[in-house]
């Protein structure tokens, strides 16, 4: 036998062991790797890292980073508020929020509750700065523009005017 | 002897289904007859010899019951097969392995994955997580390689049950480059994917959307990716299968199966032709599901990098011509030996993960049976 047969024969037999350690051990160990990696889920999608919250009646406001896309992203950039806890939200909420902390009211934000988990939600958003477009009865049209129920809080994307 | 040789994987099966072993009757059931089904598979891979006929029962069933169990826990856990925006915003979106090769360029260059999912377990369908998944697909790679594609890949059955429908192809003469369309898809969602930050291929190419969970048609935009999902899987999946005897989804166009080709390279198992005995008659050309024999490449004694190790050629050729193969041992030494060592590896990855979706898919038909 040649040595590159003994070494084909040594590494099919390796793989065979390899097989047999994957549940037990390879598999936990790779996916403890992988997630070790420091990666996260696009922005897009999880909205942005929470920076800020803003006290209400009985509920609070979280504001979180300003996204913005990647380079040929197809979606405006936008900023993403969290009412919370939904059970302590009002039947018709309308807040004045300032967004970027300086101070001064930089949005209305208006929206019914429906009782109904189920029930689609409609959002209003006046610009008091404009920096921010103004939304009129949108749903959930695109990752940048929406309202929708999340875990125990309603989320709403409003789109940043381009600067 | 046979019994012999089956005996590792009955003690392997019993390993793996006890650890999933459900305290419901139907599930208990489902366990069981999916251990007996791989266990009786493998012996009879031992004892005729032969290796595609079995796989392949295994493989379609794993197609056909994935969508069963899978769909069945959409529904129950969100009512319906459409992913809405609010899941995706929370993690939720369940991961598959076919965007794993499309994720890797954004995740190296800027850490963002861009798949809508959760990176650790989470609730709901994000399950395990994409990290779980990830890890699991790489785990199994160094195992099977590009045999992934006929032990592991919870899609592909559905086309090799389709393929096996009609006894002789309608579609005889095939263009031998679509056996490109693989690469030029992954090219193409590789780049888009890096360039749109988006999993292109998940949101408008991916045909098994149709059996498994697809867009949330909110608007027009939604309801023409819910069309191409419908008509890839209808063409690639369903009619073309059929037509040619061939997995034409997996041949021509699965950017995931052309990434995974890469591992043949690293595996030490391969198929090869022993040109000392080859007629040659191309019955392994004819039989190949995925166009990965060329009369060149037989010439050569060599299988493309396609090769899926599935076995049909190795199976068809009268002349026990095509050959299981250790990389640096000779063509016509001991290829028995090698499709063993291959067996015990792969069938091992098989029990484990192809056999829990087997048992998912039993359990949730059963329970409408045995409460």
């Amino acid at each position: 036998m040649t040595v590159r047969a003994k070494f084909g024969y040594t590494a099919a037999g390796m793989t065979v062991c390899v097989a047999l350690l994957v549940p037990f051990v390879l598999m936990g160990a790779f996916t403890k790797g992988i997630a070790g990696l420091g990666l996260h889920v696009d922005e897009m999608y999880s909205g942005g890292p929470k920076v800020r919250t803003i006290q209400a009646a009985g509920y609070t406001i979280d504001i979180h980073r300003p996204v913005y896309p990647h380079l040929l992203q197809l979606e405006k950039p936008f900023v993403q508020l969290d009412w919370k806890p939904v059970s302590a939200l009002p039947s018709h909420v309308s807040d004045v929020v300032d967004v970027d902390g300086d101070g001064q009211p930089d949005i209305r934000v208006s929206f019914d509750v429906p009782k109904d988990a189920k029930a689609a939600l409609r959002v209003n958003v006046e610009a008091l700065n404009p920096r921010y477009e103004a939304m009129q009865n949108v749903g959930k049209e695109k990752f940048s523009r929406l309202i929708v129920r999340g875990d125990d809080a309603i989320l709403v994307r409003i789109p940043l005017a381009r600067r | 002897m046979s019994v012999l040789l089956t005996l590792p994987i009955a003690v392997w099966s019993f390993l793996m289904f006890a650890h999933f072993w459900e305290p419901n009757r139907a599930g208990q059931i489902a366990i069981v007859m999916t251990a007996v089904f791989m266990i009786a598979m493998f012996y009879m891979m031992m004892r005729t010899r032969t290796t595609y006929r079995w796989r392949r029962w295994f493989f379609v069933a794993m197609g056909l019951l994935f969508p069963v169990g899978f769909i069945h826990t959409v529904i129950a856990m969100r009512g319906t097969m459409g992913i809405p925006i609010e899941e995706m915003i929370a993690g939720r979106t369940p991961f598959c392995f076919l965007p794993i090769p499309l994720l890797i360029l954004p995740a190296a260059l800027t850490k963002t994955v861009v798949f809508p999912g959760s990176i650790l377990p989470g609730t709901g369908m994000a399950g395990a997580g994409m990290a779980a998944m990830a890890g699991m697909w790489l785990a199994m790679t160094i195992v099977v390689g590009k045999g992934w594609c006929s032990y592991l890949c919870f899609f592909g059955g559905i086309e090799e049950g389709m393929a096996s429908v009609a006894k002789r192809a309608k579609l005889k003469k095939i263009d031998t480059r679509w056996r490109y369309g693989p690469w030029a898809v992954l090219l193409a969602m590789v780049l888009l994917s890096l360039a749109l930050f988006d999993s292109v291929y998940c949101m408008w190419l991916c045909p098994f959307k149709a059996v498994s969970e697809y867009v949330a048609a909110r608007n027009t935009l939604g309801m023409v990716q819910n069309g191409i999902f419908i008509m890839l899987f209808a063409s690639l999946v369903i009619v073309l299968p059929f037509l040619t005897k061939k997995r034409t989804q997996c041949a021509f166009f699965c950017p995931f199966g052309a990434f995974q080709s890469i591992f043949n390279k690293t595996s030490v198992f391969d198929v090869k032709i022993d040109k000392t005995r080859c007629s040659p008659c191309v019955l392994c050309k004819t039989a190949c599901p995925t166009m990965s024999l060329t009369d060149e490449s037989i010439a050569q004694g060599e299988t493309l990098m396609s090769c899926m190790k599935c076995g049909a050629c190795v199976d068809v050729c009268p002349k026990d011509a095509a050959v299981w193969h250790i990389k640096g041992t000779d063509v016509a030494s001991n290829p028995e030996r090698a499709r063993l060592l291959l067996l015990y590896g792969a069938w091992g990855m098989a029990i484990m993960f192809g056999g829990t979706i087997i048992a998912g898919g039993l359990a949730t038909i059963l329970h409408v049976f045995i409460k």
